[in-house]
């Protein structure tokens, strides 16, 4: 009898994490507005480690580490390589990634690697090789050698990097973290997915949403152009004709 | 500043959009060509995709050369006879080009040909125009009269059937060639971006010997409304034309287009062709090297579809 107590009491004990955290998170905005003037917006995510609700703890101890992946509306794409034939450089090889992320950064609070292992990275999309992997349509050798290329080619373009010093601590569990969204960054619902790592696991993870979206008149004139194209042209074109007028009859002397 | 374009989805410098307008529009008012040539790979240069740059420009175009096709239908400067005849069989040109342009597009090889066709059709425009004109302007030196119409050199594009009487242009000649190049000039001008100005010039001037007069006039009266037609079907297909990239372009072009109208009228007909010849030849160049010279970055990508 006392020994089937121990053991309930030591399974018990064993049941019961060793410590338990939440995360409590808030970006600075829920929905950037593309206006006339945008060019870029930057945006504070920040949150604190608290203990789990429910558990016994009255504080967390760390260390922690923080990565918080801000992921842009998917797309499909691709990818295409210039070969040398006959002394001139035409496009011949291609790999096409559906669904694929117009925008992914990183942000953590150190060295990826040194906060855990590239399994886990990948395992939790982490890494922009993880999205190469799921979305193309190639096969694994193609893949590979795509894959890093289109990595390249996003970051060129500013819609794909990662910023190992981007999260700071403020003090042990409180961080806060800054990205700056640039002008191209295609509108359309954004995630930011934030993972707290101890010792190299995921003790807590969130995820949030945010949308970029045009407004006013930049968003009348996008859904013209979709939803009245014919109007939208003739417009364009008798605005044309009235500009050239108006420029030829101003300056006539 | 800057300003946020709602169909390219980036935001771009006004003054640099209004300025490269302006620099185009003074070039497209002194050789009276549209400078879509010019103007479209200067756009995909500066970060606008491909798309979007190619039908944007358009619209611009017809801003261009509306101030300068008035000034020249003022002048009486117009065949309107003509220009309607290279219009009507331009626009079947134009539905062919941008079918095969989606086509090439699919294809992944449309910068490739954009690049052919460029170095093709602007180095043969280009060398014939430069070797004509120099030729020209070394007989006006030496004192010779040149005449602008020379009778008794007809061609064999004269000799054929169909003839119809084109009286501004003092031409009886057949519509073969006409429709001929006015589709032709329709399904590259799709295809490639541009107005097509720089080969309806010198076709109108070499092939169908369309007096100096009513040349350029003609020219620009037939890339307006080959332009609007083109903007009209990029609208409703690929659903790419940005109205305010567009408009930035046009103020800026329709001002350069009239200080380039002046600068015009104290040039020679032979020095104004001699010098488009030379950009011409510059800009085929350019694209003659994207081919050649290894590419500072073998891989590419792109968004399949709509830029939504």
């Amino acid at each position: 009898m006392t020994r089937l107590l121990v053991a309930l009491l030591l399974s018990l004990l064993l049941a019961l994490p060793a410590s338990a955290e939440r995360l409590v998170s808030q970006l600075s905005n829920e929905s950037i507005e593309i206006t006339s003037s945008f060019d870029g917006e930057r945006m504070t995510f920040f949150g604190s480690i608290a203990p789990d609700a429910g558990s016994e703890q009255k504080f967390v101890t760390g260390p922690f580490h923080v990565v918080v992946v801000v992921l842009g509306p998917t797309q499909d794409r691709v990818a295409r390589e210039k070969t040398h034939n006959f002394g001139i450089w035409l496009n011949t090889d291609r790999v096409e990634f559906d669904n694929f992320p117009s925008y992914l950064q990183v942000l953590s609070s150190g060295r990826l690697t040194d906060i855990t292992d590239v399994t886990t990275l990948t395992a939790n999309g982490i890494l922009p090789e993880a999205y190469t992997l799921a979305a193309s349509t190639a096969d694994w050798w193609k893949t590979e050698i795509f894959s890093r290329e289109l990595v390249r080619l996003m970051g060129e373009e500013g819609l794909f990097g990662i910023q190992e010093n981007g999260v700071n601590f403020l003090s042990d569990n409180f961080y806060s973290a800054r990205l700056t969204l640039p002008s191209n960054a295609p509108p359309g619902p954004y995630v930011a997915l934030t993972f707290v790592f101890k010792d190299g696991e995921v003790i807590a993870r969130k995820s949030e949403g945010f949308s970029v979206r045009k407004i006013g008149f930049e968003r009348f004139l996008a859904l013209s152009a979709v939803q009245q194209p014919l109007l939208y042209g003739l417009i364009c074109v008798l605005l044309a004709l009235f500009t050239g007028w108006l420029g030829g009859a101003l300056f006539k002397r | 500043m800057q300003i946020y374009l709602p169909i390219a989805e980036l935001s771009m410098n006004l003054f640099f959009l209004v300025g490269i307008g302006g620099a185009v529009g003074f070039l497209s008012g002194l050789f009276g060509v549209g400078g879509g040539f010019l103007l479209t790979p200067l756009l995909i240069f500066s970060g606008v995709p491909a798309s979007v740059a190619v039908a944007s420009v358009t619209g611009q175009v017809v801003a261009a050369s509306t101030s300068g096709a008035l000034s020249h239908y003022r002048r009486g400067g117009i065949d309107l006879h003509l220009a309607l005849y290279l219009v009507a069989s331009g626009i079947v040109g134009a539905v062919f080009g941008v079918a095969a342009f989606d086509l090439l597009r699919s294809a992944g090889q449309l910068d490739f040909v954009i690049s052919l066709g460029f170095l093709v059709l602007l180095g043969s425009v280009g060398t014939l125009m430069l070797v004509e004109s120099t030729r020209s302007l070394l007989k006006s030196r030496k004192g010779v009269v040149v005449r602008e119409r020379l009778p008794n050199q007809h061609n064999w594009i004269h000799g054929l059937p169909w003839r119809v009487r084109f009286k501004k242009s003092r031409l009886y000649i057949s519509v073969l060639p006409v429709l001929v190049i006015g589709v032709f000039i329709g399904f590259v001008g799709s295809l490639l971006g541009i107005g097509g100005g720089f080969i309806m010039v010198p076709a109108l001037v070499y092939l169908l010997r369309v007096p100096g007069s009513v040349v350029i006039g003609t020219s620009l009266a037939q890339v307006v409304a080959m332009m609007a037609a083109t903007t009209m079907l990029h609208a409703v297909q690929s659903q790419s034309v940005d109205i305010l990239l567009a408009f930035c372009l046009m103020v800026g072009g329709t001002v350069g287009a009239q200080f380039g109208a002046a600068a015009g009228k104290q040039l020679r007909g032979e020095q104004l062709r001699g010098l488009l010849a030379l950009l011409v030849l510059a800009v085929a160049i350019r694209f003659g090297f994207s081919l050649i010279l290894t590419p500072a970055d073998v891989f590419s990508t792109e968004v399949l579809g709509g830029a939504n």
